[in-house]
């Protein structure tokens, strides 16, 4: 009986008869039309039994050895959504219809053709934006690395709940990262080598200003589907913003025109949750000796914060070969964030997490980076292979992984907390850098530490002396400190090599106030209110000067300016009918009080100022 | 075996040139293959590199439904100026042994000397070069024009393969 039932079970595991209508077509209508069919970035379509004939071999070797569909994860090592991997199942049953001569099969079991929406796949976006010109790409040669500058130029600041890109030009562009340029600063280098762009494998902007790390992926690959970020998310895009196309674009053997568009989905609603993005990297160890097969590169970072995972972005050059990342939780527990094998820099990729991994404060992430810099590995770009060492361009490494990273405690906004744990972390591996000292500086001023700011000022002017942000940052704590003194002669330093920037007026102003030096102050706020005349801070400091000084009319001056800018400010309104009063001038006094009371109807001074011009009116009348 | 005495002239085609004169160069591509169609413009840059040293050229198109018109469209779309031809008998294709687009054979006095892949470039699903380290074609055709002693070789091409096509 036995071998009665070993048949049995072993009939379903035999070949069988594998049709191209019955087993073929689903494989191909899920895992490869999305990107083979007309239009797509597939280089020939497999939506027919005639297609598929066409390239039969092809499908069983690119499936078999996992080439196709691009899925790089090792399965088992995190759960992501949408994974196009094929099962080994599938994959057996394609080189089974193969060898079993390719047969049609009946028509009767055919599913139904899938079904593409045209165009933006998120209907029609609120704004479009396309490159300005096109960028001509070769017929031949290496693989380029481009990146490109897309202005904006929004009015406000608005908020996106989705980004589509549109390359334009499917067959040539591999895969595209959307970077967000606060404060525009890389349109320098557009156009340089005299086509639009600038090269690169990687874009590093800088931002100075509020903190506001980015948040969001934003990736295109070929065959997906715009990712919309939920509603309580949303993207911020400030009116200075310029986005970034990082494009990596592969020469088709004729010379190809790419000139990429973007549609942008409003939404107006701001968000309420604030995901950051995240860098594990050592690229500061990276220096590959020729032959080295196991470099290995590590970085961890401990949470300080409870967190959720929601996506990572692995990234190497050429000789990248194995990346992991993992997370080690504080009871000693490992969750695997990703494993890649056999790393390809044509499949990169963001993947989005199924369900959003919650990790406690305290889970150390931790991610190791293997390259091989042998002759033996195919895709080394140097014959004979040569030291090679951190960098953007594509001949040098990178070894980086992003997570997207949701701190979850209530109180408080985590992304401070997280901020400092990577600066920190950076200053243990780069004791000299200037961006790990300035950014800590800058967190403790904004916690209102300024003691605490003081010394990573100084550390980072030690390892830059002529930064203007940086020393003009450091007099802003040194004042925050109470210590004026200080702060003069750093700005003093600042102005003699930087007389133009309007910060170190606006600081000394400050530093002079704090000194008793009214009149000085009075002139530095005025320097600074020539080229920042929409501050309404710098009008109601200079007010204050000269309330103090009795100079009531030069008061009221300034705080109608600071009227105009905070028309429904309370506080300004009291202080402007306060100085109309000292000048006498009641009837415009009690209706600045009154104005302030439509704005704060039950403000007790602005009542008690108001009672006081009436009386005031009321005995003149006398 | 492969590169035992193959006489050109048992074929009847006119626009073939006579092969015991000249060494002739076959390229067979695909117009729907992206790694043939990637190395068009290598093809196109040795044919400029050696066609005035002596060596004649032919595109071979090895698909059978391939219209006169869709493979001029295809030459001219990926600007090839070597001669093209259609096989839809697969004769040079049998001639060659040719099994992948793109891939090279190369004849001198009627003798196959090479075939196979036209650089390292292109390897395997997956692997892939930057660039190519080793210019396997330009390195027969280079001894050719020397004049020095050929080996007969063969190496293998990645691609497409000739045999799914129906």
């Amino acid at each position: 009986m036995k071998w009665w039932l070993a048949i049995c079970l072993g009939l379903p595991l035999a070949a069988g008869n594998v049709t191209f209508d019955k087993d073929i077509a689903p494989i191909l209508y899920q895992s490869c039309a999305p990107c083979h069919r007309p239009g797509e970035a597939g280089p020939f379509s497999l939506l027919s039994y005639a297609d598929a004939r066409k390239h039969a071999s092809q499908l069983v070797a690119a499936t078999a050895r996992r080439f196709m569909p691009p899925w790089p994860p090792e399965p088992g090592y995190g759960d992501f959504a949408d994974p196009r991997r094929l099962s080994d199942r599938q994959i057996r049953t394609i080189a089974d219809w193969v060898r079993q001569g390719e047969p049609e099969g009946n028509a009767a079991d055919l599913p139904p053709a899938p079904h593409f929406a045209e165009g933006w796949q998120l209907g029609p976006p609120d704004l479009v934006v396309r490159m300005p010109m096109p960028f001509t790409l070769p017929a031949s040669g290496v693989d380029v690395f481009r990146n490109f500058v897309i202005p904006l130029n929004l009015r406000e600041t608005r908020y996106i709940r989705a980004i589509e890109l549109r390359p334009g030009n499917k067959r040539i562009v591999h895969h595209a990262n959307i970077v967000i340029d606060h404060g525009r600063t890389l349109r320098s280098q557009d156009g340089a080598d005299g086509q639009p762009g600038f090269p690169g494998m990687d874009v590093i902007t800088q931002s100075v200003g509020e903190f506001d790390p980015d948040s969001h992926f934003l990736f295109w690959k070929p065959g997906t589907v715009p990712y919309e970020e939920p509603p309580d998310m949303s993207l911020r895009l400030d009116p200075d913003t310029d986005l970034i196309f990082n494009l990596h674009l592969q020469p088709s053997g004729k010379p190809e025109q790419v000139q990429p568009s973007v549609g942008i989905y409003f939404t107006s609603q701001p968000p309420t949750r604030f995901p950051m993005l995240v860098q594990l990297e050592h690229d500061g160890d990276l220096d590959i000796p020729p032959g080295a097969t196991q470099f290995t590169v590590t970085d961890h970072l401990v949470l300080p914060v409870d967190a959720q995972v929601l996506g990572i972005y692995p990234h190497a050059h050429y000789l990248g070969k194995r990346i992991e990342a993992w997370a080690t939780l504080p009871d000693g527990s490992r969750r695997w964030l990703i494993r890649i094998l056999d790393w390809n820099i044509n499949w990169q990729a963001v993947y989005m997490y199924r369900e959003p991994i919650a990790l406690p404060k305290g889970t150390r992430l931790e991610m190791r980076i293997t390259y091989d810099n042998s002759a033996s590995n195919p895709r080394n770009p140097n014959h004979p292979p040569k030291r090679v060492r951190g960098g953007n361009r594509s001949e040098d490494e990178m070894g980086h992984v992003w997570l997207q990273l949701l701190p979850t405690q209530p109180d408080g906004d985590g992304r401070m907390a997280l901020q400092e744990a990577l600066m920190r972390r950076r200053l243990e591996k780069y004791p000299a850098d200037f961006v790990g000292h300035y950014n800590l500086g800058a967190l403790m001023l904004t916690r209102d530490k300024p003691a605490e700011a003081i010394p990573f000022f100084e550390a980072a002017l030690k390892v830059k002396p002529g930064d203007v942000t940086a020393r003009n940052s450091l007099s802003a704590a040194l004042i925050a400190d109470n210590r004026p003194d200080a702060a003069v002669r750093e700005l003093r330093r600042v102005l003699q090599t930087d007389p133009r920037s309007p910060m170190p007026h606006y600081n000394l102003a400050r530093a002079l106030t704090l000194q008793g030096e009214l009149a000085g102050a009075a002139a530095e706020y005025k320097i600074y209110l020539e080229s920042q005349p929409d501050d309404a801070d710098a009008y109601l400091n200079l007010a204050r000067i000269y309330i103090e000084q009795k100079q009531y009319d030069s008061a009221v001056r300034n705080l109608r300016e600071a009227a105009r800018l905070r028309p429904t400010d309370s506080g300004v309104q009291i202080n402007l009918g306060a100085a109309l009063a000292m000048l006498g001038q009641m009837t415009s006094a009690v209706e600045a009080f009154e104005r302030a009371l439509v704005l704060d109807p039950g403000n007790q001074t602005a009542q008690a100022n108001l009672d006081a011009a009436k009386a005031e009116l009321a005995k003149r009348k006398n | 075996m492969w590169f035992t005495v193959l006489l050109l002239a048992g074929l009847q085609i006119n626009s073939l040139p006579d092969p015991g004169t000249k060494p002739l160069v076959l390229f067979f591509i695909r117009a729907d293959c992206p790694v043939s169609n990637r190395y068009a413009p290598v093809m196109e840059h040795l044919y400029e590199a050696f066609h005035e040293k002596g060596i004649d050229f032919r595109l071979i198109y090895v698909e059978r439904d391939l219209t006169q018109a869709r493979m001029e469209a295809h030459r001219h779309e990926y600007g090839y100026s070597i001669p093209a031809l259609n096989d839809p008998e697969r004769r040079y294709v049998q001639l060659a042994h040719a099994q992948m687009t793109p891939e090279a054979a190369v004849f001198v006095q009627g003798k196959l000397v090479y075939r196979g892949r036209i650089d390292d470039r292109y390897l395997d699903y997956g692997k892939t070069r930057p660039e190519a380290s080793r210019h396997d074609l330009e390195d027969v055709l280079s001894e050719i024009v020397a004049r020095k002693t050929l080996h007969p070789r063969e190496t293998k091409a990645f691609g497409c393969a000739i045999a799914d096509l129906p």
